[in-house]
């Protein structure tokens, strides 16, 4: 198979794998299970590549990457997400991650976009205005 | 009545005289030139032997004048125009020294003005090279130190900007330092929230 094809398969798998737009396991599982029957090893290692590719950019959709400096409170990170399902039309769940180094606020990255307010952010900026 | 007239009238008279004197004695003489002739017999003048003296010299003056004087007269003729020659040669020739003396002024004159021009011309030209050789040295000397100072302003440039991004780095990194140290979770907590409601704007 052509890389061509290989990408175009990937994405016929990963249309097969969404229910109501948003990415299921027992969907996932089943075309997986669908592969495993019907390809042979040698021809199932790039598609299952290009398949996996396509899942974790469709869950990075779906997803807000919340790196925040100090406590974040579930309900904070839930306006957040909603604040993004809003803007993008989408549902969107939130992944929280603490990271100190940020020193405060939180940067969010949703697929490609990054939103950032932090304090690490705005001395960095200072700086680049002072040099 | 002229000398010469009485002359003549003289040669007539001896023989009148000498027939009268035979027969009478002599009677003075009335007419003056028979006065004059019988002065001169007085004095042994004889007119025959006279005229015989006249042509004798006349042959011998003709003579003289034909083969003597006459050749003498040319010579000295020649010599006078040789004379004349000569003086006029060197007449010509001091006129033509003159000349030449007055062209070797000229030429020296004009070699003088010549040597004086290219003297001066060839002060001129070095004088001129002098000026050019100061004006390049001037001109390369403005330009040296305007690219020192070009450069010399280059490197303060580059060094203030050197010790502006290096102090802005210390004092970011300072200040990331003293905020990761003095900010608690409770601080933080408000920050975010505050963050959050920003986003939410």
């Amino acid at each position: 198979m052509s890389a061509a094809s290989v990408r175009a398969e990937a994405k016929r798998l990963l249309a097969l794998s969404l229910e109501a737009g948003v990415v299921s396991s027992e969907l996932v599982g089943a075309v997986l299970a669908a592969l495993e029957k019907s390809r042979s090893a040698h021809q199932l290692r790039p598609l299952l590549r290009a398949y996996l590719t396509n899942v974790r950019r469709e869950l990075a959709r779906g997803e807000a990457r919340i790196e925040h400096a100090g406590p974040l409170s579930s309900a904070e990170a839930d306006a957040i997400a909603a604040h993004f399902s809003k803007s993008l039309g989408r549902t969107i769940r939130p992944v929280t991650r603490r990271n100190d180094a940020l020193l405060a606020g939180f940067r969010v990255r949703v697929a490609d976009d990054v939103t950032d307010l932090t304090a690490s952010l705005r001395l960095a900026n200072l700086a680049k205005s002072l040099s | 009545m002229t000398f010469l007239s009485a002359l003549l009238a003289a040669d007539a008279a001896p023989a009148a005289a000498k027939a009268a004197a035979g027969a009478a004695p002599v009677a003075p003489a009335t007419n003056p030139a028979e006065t004059i002739i019988q002065l001169f017999g007085s004095f042994g003048v004889d007119g025959p032997h006279l005229l015989i003296q006249l042509i004798n010299f006349s042959i011998l003056a003709f003579i003289l004048y034909r083969f003597a004087i006459k050749p003498a007269l040319g010579q000295m003729e020649e010599r006078n125009r040789l004379i004349e020659k000569g003086l006029a040669d060197a007449q010509a020739a001091t006129q033509r020294l003159a000349d030449a003396q007055k062209a070797s002024d000229a030429k020296l004159n004009a070699a003088s003005d010549e040597a004086a021009k290219m003297l001066a011309d060839a002060r001129n030209a070095a004088k001129a090279a002098v000026e050019a050789a100061k004006a390049e040295a001037t001109a390369a000397q403005t330009e040296v130190i305007a690219k020192a100072k070009a450069a010399i302003e280059a490197d303060r440039v580059k060094m203030m900007n050197e010790v502006r991004g290096e102090v802005s780095r210390l004092v970011v990194e300072t200040a990331a330092k003293v905020l990761e140290q003095n900010l608690d979770d409770a601080t933080r907590g408000r920050l975010n929230e505050a963050a959050v409601k920003q986003l939410a704007r």
